[in-house]
């Protein structure tokens, strides 16, 4: 069975989300430890899921306020636009699948292949994801966008065995 | 002579980022046609060809490898080109949608170099 340690998988998804806001959004991201800091406020979570070698899901969880300015960005519009829900949740949604893109161009010298979803967006608050198999690995990384927002990425796996 | 374009993706904000780079990338072209999936472009197409389609993968309805074979059925869309922008980047996937007619691949994310030197190519 082909296996991938957590500590590599906390590499390249630090990676690949540094990877596309570098290239597509034109914001900064840096990895925060700080436990103290939190996802306040009415929340978007952005998930993908995939199957194949490895069976599980990417979020993206941020508050709405980072949601609309990495729309913003993302869509070159002036800081000061209002940018429309639809839009917003489109873009948090192209996010995890660039993002998820990223990881599996990453991971395919290892894995034999994945095939990914097309991403979805919910809003809420206190959202917390998991998968329901318990042997599932859970490879969580928070990050400051901007020095600004909390955000965080987190990749639920496990690896198939049929 | 400013080239003309479609651009076919079902997400609203992938659609105006590729625009937004095709500016970036100095490349001139007429203001694009837009389709979210590849049963809505192929109806498009069938009022009128372009030169070149950028086309991505994962979509409902009808996927970018469905739309370039069915594409590439259509008599008018001979001299199309038609590349593919997406997040696959499997190789046998790549190799498949080249030898069903697709004229190159571009990876998500992207960026106007990528753009520019995928498609020049294809200017004159």
């Amino acid at each position: 069975m082909i296996t991938i340690d957590n500590i590599c998988m906390n590499n390249v998804l630090l990676a690949s989300a540094s990877e596309v806001f570098e290239t597509m959004i034109f914001m900064d991201l840096e990895q925060c430890f700080d436990t103290e800091q939190q996802i306040k406020d009415d929340t978007l979570l952005s998930s993908i899921t995939f199957k194949g070698d490895l069976d599980g899901c990417l979020t993206i969880c941020c508050s709405s306020d980072c949601a609309k300015s990495i729309g913003i960005n993302m869509l070159g519009m002036d800081p000061e636009e209002n940018i429309s829900l639809e839009d917003t949740y489109d873009a948090l949604g192209e996010v995890a699948n660039m993002v998820m893109g990223s990881i599996k161009t990453k991971i395919q010298q290892n894995t034999a292949n994945i095939s990914v979803s097309i991403p979805m967006v919910v809003s809420g608050k206190n959202i917390v994801t998991n998968l329901s198999d318990s042997s599932a690995i859970k490879t969580l990384v928070k990050v400051t966008i901007d020095s600004q927002y909390i955000a965080e990425f987190c990749l639920l796996y496990k690896h198939n065995t049929l | 002579m400013a080239k003309s374009l479609m651009i076919i993706d079902d997400s609203a904000t992938m659609r105006k980022i590729i625009m937004r780079t095709m500016r970036m990338s100095g490349l001139e072209f007429d203001q694009p046609q837009e389709a979210g999936n590849g049963k809505e472009a192929l109806e498009k197409l069938s009022n009128g060809p372009v030169d070149i389609v950028l086309c991505d993968i994962n979509m409902p309805e009808m996927n970018g490898m469905e739309f370039v074979k069915k594409a590439r059925e259509m008599s008018s869309c001979a001299d199309t080109k038609i590349i593919m922008v997406s997040t696959e980047s499997a190789q046998d996937l790549i190799d498949s949608v080249i030898a069903d007619g697709a004229n190159g691949f571009i990876n998500k994310p992207f960026t106007p170099e990528k753009f520019q030197e995928k498609l020049s190519p294809f200017m004159n």
